[in-house]
């Protein structure tokens, strides 16, 4: 165990972003002696933080059980509000009193969740097939298990409408009831000797349609912006040129995760709204990184009592499909620590603004900024001394509609409270994907003798040039290497035609550049996407120290991948 | 607000569009532009309310171009929409915003029909008709 004295105040900065200073001191949870600090080391370096808000001040005594709330609810006396109204009351009468009033606080979010998909028991035909290939309405359902199972997730592709239509679609469609194509191959076997089925479906032919979710109900998720000057289609949705919008996700003050960010009574058999039916937590999700305030979960639901308003398909553009999931989880109030964090307001809820225009894995992102779930859901957001306007993703009036419909289901006595049979670890860490396989990088192929020209060059010179050392992109150059252009033999061949004389005057002056740390896959697509054979590798002052052309590319992966 | 303007074989090689923009100040956009020899059409978007709209509407129809209000460009199947708000900072024109109780508000005054908001959605909500 390490604790010094950057990291402490880390930690302390930290927890004052999530939870703002004023509340910790409310609540009585900023000495720093009551709050227990671990670090543990981890991969590539990196200090992964464990920040464990305990109090000791004796607010953790237990002031209902599950089964006195149970017993309120079957007698239909339960208080329960909803988590707006839980905060709005605290701020109102004090933790205290609200601990005292109320039993329940229901929290909602609804937003797309990639990681969902059904798992599907289509029953036996006559003759049966053991189905090896299986497509619902051209979309493609996962077969590596028995012979009428199947998983249809919720991001799988239709083979034939592409973008429009997926997993989430289907599943959409088949919660509304409707009926469904459903074709399946085999290649046949003495017990299964059918090879081929096309029919249709609906929901209730199924014997089973279980949604399970391996990842949910994020307990925050990130901002997204674009440095870039192009417009960028992401799960983010679509990101403006030059810091033009901002998306997020997460109903932030709604959220399930965030109403009990200690995980005392989230676990695997906790009861929850799933979709507008009832599910479970059956665990936590992939991805769960509790240490740093971003967990997951896992959870289940019978499909047949879900509703397509709490369900949707839906398809973001040049991205892919997903599912709009719909989740609300009830947390009762066992102690005062409980109510506090169920009044946990989008002021006190942090997230960084990622700059999605570099390419690189979601934590790699520069974050741009810090700010509250308040700051994202006021609609502006200054970035670099300009009001950014951002939107959610996540529909925050339907996380509302979802915390309402289960306080309604508690209060009609239709729902119970369940204990945890195992609460949700504290502890996980998430761990990149290590690239073990040497991946070339532009350093490894560039040519570094580069033949550059300046802006006050005469065409017809630079021309005879390009011809006799047979090259065709030629930077242009101030007088310290600094790059103000391109031109291509293309460029000279039209410069000529027509009877401009200086380079400046022919040069393409917005050059698409790349680093020589990028990896080529990262510059083939970037080429294949502005088509472009050639770009000039610059340092970060924009000096020229290399070039890559689409040749030299294909030299380097002859022998080795055949496309990229 | 977006208007269709026709000119008539009379006026249409008058510079009509280019006066009004004089007289009014008002940056009249064109959106879409069909002009021939006997008739021209264009669609125009003016960012003026009101009384400034009916104001330069009128100046049109003095110079004889008949003028017709889009007053449909989107449609937003309330349905379908879940106010997820995915359109809503993509707009570059702010036409798209939340109501106090988070449902998504549409001001069709502000729309420039550019489209943005109809690849944004991820439900498909919005419609060009
Ligand atoms: S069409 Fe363009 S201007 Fe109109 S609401 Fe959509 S994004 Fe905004
Ligand atoms: S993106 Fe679509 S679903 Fe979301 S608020 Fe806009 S119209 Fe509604």
């Amino acid at each position: 165990m390490l604790v010094n004295n950057i990291l402490t105040n880390y930690i302390i900065e930290y927890m004052e972003e999530f939870y703002s200073t004023r509340y910790l001191k409310r609540i009585g949870k900023l000495s720093h002696t009551s709050n227990i600090f671990t670090c543990l080391p981890i991969l590539d370096g990196q200090k992964i933080l464990e920040v464990n808000i305990l109090s000791e001040s004796g607010k953790t005594e237990t002031i209902r059980t599950i089964d006195e709330i149970n017993e309120k609810i079957r007698k239909g006396d339960a208080v329960v509000l909803t988590a707006e109204e839980m905060i709005r009351l605290v701020e109102s009468s004090g933790v205290d009193v609200a601990a005292k009033e109320v039993d329940v606080v229901t929290s909602g979010t609804f937003g797309a969740m990639c990681s969902s998909g059904v798992f599907l028991n289509f029953g036996h035909s006559d003759p049966p097939i053991k189905m090896t290939q299986c497509w619902l309405n051209d979309v493609p359902v996962y077969k590596g298990i028995a012979a009428v199972d199947g998983y249809l997730g919720a991001t799988v592709l239709s083979e034939t409408l592409g973008f429009e239509y997926g997993g989430g679609h289907v599943i959409e469609d088949l919660v509304s009831g409707k009926e469904i194509q459903l074709r399946a191959e085999s290649y046949g076997t003495d017990c299964y000797p059918r090879r081929h089925i096309e029919t249709t479906i609906t929901i209730d032919d199924l014997n089973q349609a279980m949604l399970l979710n391996p990842r949910n109900c994020y307990q925050r998720y990130d901002a997204a912006t674009n440095s870039t000057d192009r417009v960028l289609y992401t799960y983010m949705g679509t990101l403006l040129p030059n810091y033009g919008n901002i998306t997020f996700s997460g109903a932030g003050q709604l959220n399930p995760l965030c109403k009990d960010p200690n995980y005392e009574t989230l676990g695997i058999g906790t009861r929850i709204f799933l979709g507008g039916g009832i599910g479970y937590i059956i665990g936590e999700g992939t991805q769960h990184n509790p240490i740093t305030g971003f967990g997951t979960l896992m959870v289940k639901g019978d499909l047949k009592q879900m509703s397509s308003r709490f369900l949707r398909g839906s398809s973001f553009y040049r991205y892919g499909v997903s599912l709009y999931v719909g989740v609300g989880i009830p947390i009762p109030i066992l102690n005062e620590k409980i109510a506090s964090t169920t009044a946990v307001k989008d002021e006190n809820i942090f997230v960084s603004v990622k700059d999605y225009g570099i390419p690189s894995r979601p934590d790699l992102r520069p974050s741009v900024k810090k700010v509250s779930y308040a700051d994202l859901r006021s609609g502006k957001v200054e970035i670099k001394g300009k009001g950014v306007p951002s939107s959610s993703l996540s529909s925050y009036k339907m996380a509302v509609e979802i915390s309402e419909v289960l306080k309604k289901w508690i209060q009609d006595g239709r729902f119970l409270l369940t204990a945890p049979v195992e609460k949700l670890p504290k502890q996980s860490v998430v761990k990149p994907l290590e690239i073990r396989k040497k991946e070339p990088k532009v350093s490894e192929i560039m040519r570094t003798n580069v033949i550059t020209a300046n802006p006050d060059d005469d065409v017809k010179e630079i021309a005879k040039k390009l011809v006799e050392k047979g090259i065709d992109h030629l930077p242009v150059v101030d007088g310290a290497r600094k790059l103000e252009g391109i031109v291509t033999s293309w460029d000279l061949a039209r410069a000529l035609a027509s009877d401009k004389k200086r380079l400046e005057e022919i040069m393409t002056k917005k050059v698409i550049t790349v680093f020589q740390n990028e990896s080529i896959d990262v510059v083939a697509r970037k080429m294949a996407k502005h088509n472009i054979s050639g770009v000039p590798v610059v340092d970060k002052e924009n000096h020229v120290i290399g070039i890559v052309t689409t040749d030299d590319i294909s030299k380097k992966l002859v022998g080795g991948r055949t496309t990229i | 607000m977006i208007v269709r303007l026709t000119y008539s074989p009379e006026v249409v090689e008058k510079p009509v569009l280019a006066e009004v923009i004089l007289k009014t100040g008002v940056p009249i956009n064109i959106l879409e532009a069909k002009v021939n020899a006997q008739k021209g059409e264009l669609v125009v978007s003016i960012p003026a309310k009101g009384k400034t709209l009916e104001q330069i509407l009128g100046f049109f129809k003095e110079a004889g171009v008949i003028t017709q209000k889009f007053t449909q460009i989107l449609q937003i199947d309330f349905n379908k929409c879940t106010s997820c708000g995915a359109c809503i900072s993509p707009c570059p024109t702010r036409a798209l915003r939340f109501s106090l109780d988070w449902t998504l508000e549409f001001d069709e005054e502000k729309c420039v029909a550019c489209r943005t908001c109809v690849n944004a959605c991820p439900v498909k909500a919005i419609a060009v008709p």
